[in-house]
């Protein structure tokens, strides 16, 4: 089937997640001025005696229990954290003094008495100033003082969910970032982007930088969620500047795990569950056995052509057995297995730490061929070598072995199965066994094909990232860190000779990628105060980054045994490919903070980037920011106002790029193909020698406050202004080319980023928690290329119309005229970039529809304006419930399958959606599709434009700790809990379609996406 | 403080280590590719180039190029399975400037026209320094030549109205671009002057390609055959009948290209790929060198080991030919499908000329992938331009004699007089489906009925398909120049009634 417009999504976009600011984050941080057990001058052991297990409980103020709440032996390196309910124990002796730190509360330090239980109480802080957060090279700041917009999303909210790519489980946590799922397909991957869609046609998915080393998004499908202790969303054009490159679309960091001084643990996690189709209300749409036989024959009896009339439909049914045949249920498989096991060994010193942990994730998807296997391997060492050095290495490997259903789009093998009439049967009635070949609908049983056409994929990725520190003098920090982004990608795809839609002719084609992703950045850090009330860091570095990828493959055809499937066992068709590509950086920047008593804090940035992507004379660029944070709480007249609890202001402004396109672009190159037997040349690309970044300047704005030490909000403006950008410039084809990429036009998106989050019951037992995050984007082209107002891109149903968003443009369906039955259009205006419906110049009879002629603006936004989630955190005793809602709102998609399902004509015999039963008959119906009459019910037009808007429940668990009250009896297992997780279990949407959370501008045969409902139990030792 | 100026040189040496890195790392080049500008140094780099340019072409022969008119015009019908391919075209409805259909081929053609003028431009910049090399080099800039009006040719038949000396002068043609320039934005061209160029440019190429003669197996490559094979098709359409069959009849009277008389030889001339009538056809090999498939006719599949195809030939176009005809079983296919709904049709006729060149799939027949190597130009058109030609210009005894060697050649009966009709009559049944019925109808200025099918229960019912009427001179016959080029052109001014 060829569709009229060709599926178009757009590259991937970005996003990622981000916890709110002041709820604690479940790793270690340490008060810069209190000596620590693991500070620089503590780690000496010494030999301990007569220590003995002091038990105790650590709450907050209101006598809520506080969990990973460190608790240490002063001066010692044993240590330990509190669980759930706040329970500890720990060896000490009388006399021993222990100190109590945890993330957003007061230290506290207490000598052991004679008695051996402990009742502490940390005082909790508005604001903790011992969350830390990586800002991009350098030390880590404290949060508190963090000059830019930074979001941060904790393991907390990324652990164990029933889902390989980590970014899934943030969906609706952050303000501003938009995470969609376009795929139910085990191994897909979530496409991302932060505070609106900030290029028209080049990547805008942000800058990933894992343990300080820049790495592509996919990385991180092949890692485990549960290594990560956070990611860290980097917003506005302080925190960015210091990418420069690439860091138009923001930044996200994401950190792996440490191990805890004195915490060493073992604990084993096992995750079991079934994936499901998650919302199958489109499925269930299309007409029954009897539905379609009435109307087929109601087509036949019309005349117009096509149609059988009742005997001939009664003989097809009766010889597949007069069966109604549901057949999205042979389609897609149910209760498919998803199954993860984690293995985490992590502790450590004063001096030296680690946590080493093995994964095995496993996820069947519900169509055939379609499956994700992964293994990981990760060790995050860190040493203090000397009180002057510190070395680490974070090493990461992951090996996945997967296939992908490779049915989609217009494919009647899985997209299209729709159109398999319900009266054609899977089962043969003679033998109650599926058939091989299903007859009437002539198409192959999917579990045949998938026996017979396998196509595995398998990936080895590497991320080993080391560091090296040195603090030669008080306040003076160099640091040099290395890393490696790489993968081998092997790919095989294999047609068994046996297979019998291939005739006893198999053929075999093996592909071996790689790609290297190479970074090496060295930074020298000064920290210094003036008079314990001025604080000066300044920072230098340097990055060079080199990206290597190759790939060859092979192919023949002519295997005859299915048992001998091999490249040489072909003997027909032997073909070899190779090809490489290589794209480097390099960059080198400067950072200046200042900060008077936390107060007023001041950043500035400045970098340089040239990037092998430009053109040689302007491959260079400049970028920079200046960011300002008040800390108004701490003013003297605020510091009386008892209802607000917290108020800081931040402004910043700022240039980044963007390089997101192919390499070798500025160049106009000559590339081969063959020609009896020998190379020919042709002109690939004709390359502008001028190309150069494409820059986006960058404000924001925004508050922090608390009101009544219960509610906070966080709210931001922000205005982003995009210019050069990189677009496919189209270009008539008599150039030669469709199009050139070149540096044009003018984007702005401006919006709102809001965050909420109130501690609505905050009592000893009960904690409940929602939260609310909300973005609102106004998205406008400003200007364009060649002078034009506006640009329809030719088969996407999309134009950019300077002073206006993104705007789909189609016809626009004017109804069913009720007295001839024929479909009508609204004439376009002068200016089709204006929508007009004028109900009395209107095009009727589908022989003058004309496609390119009646196109105007329909008034649907092709980028959703607003989106965010909201849900609740609550704790009572030893249970916790977490849910988690997203939604998207004005989400407009085109429904390329409602064409292919409600084309009765066009696609006769094949079955269709039970709406269009409601066809014009006789002068005076009011009818939803046009009479027999007309061929094409359903034209590429407006109604093909459906509301994708959703909300879908994106994650909900809960989970239950056993009491140590119990535990403890075993003198060997620490903690044990217990959980339930789904994810997308309810999903609201009027969409007609397969799935509202496809991220393109067009849904065509799209994988489903799947919903979960795993159980877990997790075991430390 | 030693240690700390040991700490401090530990640092600094880390740095500098780490810093060295050079300016020259950021001047890349994909290992794939070379700079344009470095492509024409060697008489290498001349014959690389001519093989880039046929490699193109190609590209931009049969499949869709062939199929697209001829599912337009009148000698095929839609089955039941038709799944919508070429729906707009085919219908007539809803075929509008932006389809496929339309930017495809004009875009290929204008792609290849950037590198044969690329190649025009660059070849002559090759420094030789033996007469061997140099006549290399002539001939790699003759086959540039006759390539561009080859492909200016295919432009005008599709996106102008038909060679009218009387309005040719302001009848829009297409854009010359004759540099290779992506900034330019060309108007069209009068119809008049596209063929004037079209005629200097196979001048040129006669010149240049003076002296090559074709190889008894091997015609993947042009000679000075094909450069009158050309001028002789060029020149019927522009109604100079005299030129046309002197044209004609030159490549006619070379004796390199005899007609092929009997049925085994025929049938293997289109399914294997055989060269004997063949002028000019494209090289193809099973890896490298796939050309476009013909897959809309006969989709055999091995389950019901039958076929399914999308487009059937009309009853009418059936019995264009008699039973003796050995174009008959070279050209259809006697044989059973199956359409959705599980009905079988035995004895049914399939368009069969491109069953898929054995040596280009592994699978064996009747497995194919229906791709054959593109026939440009076959002796037996000029037999047919030089009847029409003659019979054109008032003297039809000088038909009789070309049309009869084609017929006799076919196995059917001798003409004793030749009318107009009878060299349409046999130009339809000899070039059936390969892409002349669109042009041939708009040339001489018919309208059609696509009358006459088979069983219409296999067909797609209705006005629009089996009853498609269309009157001489209806607008679409003339394409519309692609919206794309239309958007961003504002020289070009579009057809009318797109």
């Amino acid at each position: 089937m060829t569709p009229q417009k060709t599926n178009w999504s757009r590259s991937p976009r970005i996003g990622v997640p981000g916890a709110l600011k002041w709820t604690a984050i479940a790793s270690l941080a340490i008060l810069s001025t209190i000596e620590t057990p693991y500070s620089a001058h503590a780690g000496e052991i010494r030999a301990v005696f007569a220590a003995k297990p002091v038990k105790g409980i650590v709450r907050d103020e209101n006598g809520q229990p506080l969990a990973n709440v460190t608790v240490t032996v002063k001066g010692t390196t044993r240590g330990t954290t509190t669980d759930e309910a706040g329970n500890f124990t720990i060896d000490a002796e009388p006399g021993d003094v222990l100190v109590f730190s945890s993330i957003g509360t007061d230290q506290l330090q207490q000598k052991v008495g004679k008695g051996d239980h402990i009742l502490i109480t940390l005082n909790k802080k508005d604001k903790s100033l011992d969350e830390v957060v990586v800002v991009g090279y350098g030390q880590a700041k404290s949060t508190a003082t963090a000059v830019g917009n930074i979001d941060m999303v904790s393991s907390k909210q990324l652990q164990e969910k029933p889902v390989a790519d980590v970014f899934d489980a943030v969906q609706g946590r952050v303000p501003g970032l938009s995470i969609l799922s376009s795929t139910g397909e085990p191994s897909g991957q979530v496409s991302i982007a932060l505070n609106g869609i900030g290029s028209l046609t080049a990547d805008v998915t942000p800058l990933i930088v894992l343990d300080g080393v820049q790495v592509q998004l996919g990385t991180l499908l092949q890692m485990n969620p549960n290594d990560i202790a956070d990611i860290t969303v980097l917003k506005d054009a302080a925190s960015t500047s210091i990418y420069g490159a690439r860091a138009a679309n923001g930044v996200v960091m994401v950190t792996t795990k440490k191990g805890v001084p004195g915490r060493d643990n073992i604990t084993l996690r096992t995750q079991y569950g079934a994936s499901n189709i998650a919302d199958t209300k489109y499925f269930k749409q299309f007409m029954n056995s009897d539905e379609l036989a009435n109307f087929q024959v109601a087509q036949f009896n019309s005349g117009f052509g096509g149609g059988y009339s009742q005997d001939t439909i009664n003989a097809i049914r009766a010889r597949y057995g007069n069966v109604n045949t549901e057949w999205w249920k042979y389609y897609y498989k149910r209760n498919s297995p998803v199954f993860q096991q984690d293995l985490v060994f992590s502790g450590g010193t004063s001096k030296t730490q680690y946590y080493i942990d093995g994964s095995w994730l496993k996820d069947q998807g519900i169509a055939y061929r379609s499956e994700f296997n992964r293994y990981t391997i990760r060790a995050n060492i860190t040493s203090k070598v000397t009180d002057w050095a510190t070395v680490g290495v974070q090493l990461g490997g992951g090996y996945s072995v997967n296939q992908t259903n490779p049915s989609g789009s217009n494919s009647t093998n899985r997209g299209l199965f729709f159109l398999a009439a319900p009266y054609y049967s899977p089962i043969n009635p003679a033998t109650g066994q599926e058939y091989t070949y299903i007859p009437g609908w002539n198409h192959y049983n999917p579990k045949y094909r998938a026996d017979n056409l396998p196509n595995p994929l398998n990936q080895i990725q590497l991320n080993p990232t080391g560091f090296l520190e040195i603090r030669p003098i008080k306040g003076l920090t160099f640091r040099s860190t290395a890393g490696l982004d790489g993968y081998d990608y092997r790919n095989e795809n294999i047609t068994i000779p046996s297979l019998v839609f291939n005739n006893n002719s198999g053929s075999t084609y093996e592909e071996f990628d790689r790609e290297t992703k190479m970074t090496i950045n060295n930074t020298l850090e000064y920290q210094f105060k003036i008079k314990d009330q001025h604080t000066i860091t300044a920072l230098a570095g340097q990055e060079y980054i080199d990206d290597k990828y190759s790939y060859f493959n092979a192919s023949s055809a002519g295997q005859s045994d299915g048992r001998l499937t091999l490249l040489q066992n072909g003997t027909q068709q032997l073909a070899v490919n190779s090809d490489a590509s290589e794209y480097n950086y390099i960059s080198y920047f400067g950072r200046l903070s200042y900060s008077f008593r936390d107060k007023y804090n001041i950043d500035l940035a400045l970098r340089n980037d040239a990037s092998s992507r430009f053109g040689a004379n302007v491959r260079n660029a400049l970028f920079g920011s200046a960011g300002l944070m008040w800390w108004a709480k701490k003013e003297s007249f605020l510091s009386g106002v008892k209802w607000l609890t917290d108020l800081q202001v931040r402004a910043s402004l700022g240039s980044q790029g963007n390089s997101s396109i192919g390499n070798y672009q500025s160049l106009p190159l000559v590339g081969t193909n063959t020609y009896n037997g020998s190379n020919g040349y042709y002109i690939s690309a004709p390359g502008d020698p001028n190309l150069t970044w494409e820059k986006v300047l960058t404000g924001m704005i925004g508050a922090q406050f608390t009101l009544f030490d219960r509610a906070h909000f966080d709210v931001s403006y922000f205005n982003k202004h995009t210019k050069d950008m990189l677009v496919g410039v189209p270009y008539a084809y008599t150039s030669g080319f469709a199009n050139v990429t070149q540096n044009v036009g003018t984007l702005l998106n401006q919006g709102l980023d809001a965050k909420v989050n109130i501690d609505v019951v905050k009592t000893r037992k009960l904690l409940i928690s929602p939260f609310f995050t909300a973005t609102y984007v106004k998205e406008k082209v400003t200007s364009l290329f060649e002078g034009l107002d506006h640009y329809v891109l030719p088969g996407y149903g999309f134009a950019w119309i300077v002073g206006k968003p993104v705007m789909y443009v189609d016809p626009i369906f004017a109804g069913v005229d009720p007295q001839n039955g024929k479909p009508m259009w609204y004439a376009p205006g002068t200016d089709p970039m204006k929508t007009n419906k004028d109900p009395k110049n209107v095009v009727e009879g589908e022989e003058n529809f004309d496609g390119d002629l009646l196109q105007q603006n329909t008034g649907h936004k092709l980028n959703p304006p607003f989106f965010g989630g909201f849900g609740v955190d609550a704790t009572w005793k030893g249970f916790a419930l977490s849910i988690q809602f997203a939604f998207y709102s004005h989400k407009i998609i085109i429904n390329n399958d409602e064409y292919f399902y409600a084309n009765p004509r066009l696609f006769f015999p094949n079955n269709q959606s039970k709406s269009v039963q409601n066809y014009w008959k006789q002068p005076g119906d009011k009818t939803q599709y046009p009479g027999f009459e007309t061929q094409t019910w359903t034209e590429f037009d407006s109604r093909l434009e459906e509301d994708a808007s959703f909300m879908r429940m994106k994650i909900a668990t809960l989970s239950y700790n056993l009491p140590h009250s119990i535990l403890d009896k075993t003198k060997v297992i620490k903690d044990v809990k217990l959980y339930v997780t789904g994810r997308n279990l309810l999903t609201f949407t009027k969409y007609p379609g397969v799935d509202p959370e496809v991220n393109s501008n067009l849904e065509l045969g799209s994988y489903p996406n799947t919903k979960q409902i795993v159980g877990g139990l997790d075991i430390t030792f | 403080m030693n240690s700390t100026k040991i700490k401090l040189a530990i640092g600094a040496i880390s740095l500098v280590t780490m810093t060295s890195c050079s300016k020259n790392l950021l001047n890349l080049n994909p290992p794939d590719s070379i700079a344009l500008g470095q492509s024409f140094q060697t008489v290498q780099d001349a014959e690389t180039w001519d093989g880039g340019l046929y490699a193109s072409l190609r590209g931009a022969s049969y499949g869709g190029y062939i199929m697209a008119p001829d599912i337009q015009a009148d000698q095929l019908n839609a089955t039941i399975d038709y799944g919508n391919n070429y729906g707009g075209i085919h219908t007539w409805q809803g075929f509008t400037a932006g389809d496929y259909e339309i930017s495809g081929e004009w875009s290929a053609y204008y792609a290849a026209l950037a590198n044969v003028n690329a190649a025009i431009a660059g070849l002559p910049t090759i420094q030789t320094t033996s007469t061997s090399d140099a006549a290399i080099v002539n001939e790699c800039l003759g086959d540039a030549y006759l390539m561009r009006a080859y492909y200016y040719h295919k432009l005008v038949l599709r996106w102008a109205k038909a060679y009218d000396p009387a309005s040719s002068s302001s009848d829009p043609g297409v854009p010359l671009v004759l540099k290779y320039d992506v900034t330019a934005l060309p108007a069209r061209a009068t119809v008049s002057d596209v063929y004037k160029q079209i005629l200097s440019d196979i001048s040129t190429a006669r010149v240049l390609l003076d002296g090559i003669e074709p190889l008894a197996d091997d015609r993947t490559t042009f000679t000075q055959d094909a450069v009158l094979a050309l001028e002789a098709r060029v020149k019927l359409c522009m109604q100079d009948w005299t030129g046309a069959k002197a044209a004609a009849d030159s490549v006619i009277s070379t004796g390199n290209y005899p007609l092929i008389t009997n049925q085994s030889d025929y049938t293997s001339y289109w399914a294997n790929d055989d060269v004997s009538e063949s002028i000019f056809q494209l090289n193809v090999s099973p890896t490298n060198e796939q050309p476009n498939a013909e897959n809309m006719y006969m989709n055999y599949g091995v389950a019901n080991n039958d076929y399914d195809p999308n487009y059937m030939p009309t009853q009418w176009m059936v019995d264009l030919y008699d039973n003796a005809d050995i174009r008959k079983s070279a050209y259809l296919l006697n044989a059973q499908i199956t359409l959705s709904g599980g009905a079988t049709y035995t004895n049914v006729w399939l368009v069969g000329k491109f069953p898929g060149n054995p040596a280009l799939q592994s699978a064996p027949a009747p497995q194919s992938n229906y791709r054959n190597a593109p026939k440009i130009f076959r002796v037996a058109e000029d037999y047919l331009i030089s009847a029409e030609a003659a019979v054109q210009a008032g003297n039809a005894g000088a038909a009789i004699a070309p049309l009869n060697a084609l017929r006799t050649a076919r196995g059917i009966a001798a003409l004793g007089a030749v009318t107009m009709q009878d060299v349409m009559d046999e130009r339809t049944r000899e070039l059936a489906f390969e892409g002349f019925r669109l042009d041939d109808l708009k040339r001489w200025n018919l309208g059609f009925t696509r009358n006459n099918p088979q069983n219409t229960a296999m067909l797609v019912g209705g006005a629009n398909y089996l009853g498609q009427t269309q009157a001489a001179g209806a607008q679409k016959f003339v394409w519309g120049l692609p919206t794309n080029d239309i958007t961003i052109n504002h020289n070009l001014v579009q057809n009318p009634g797109w």
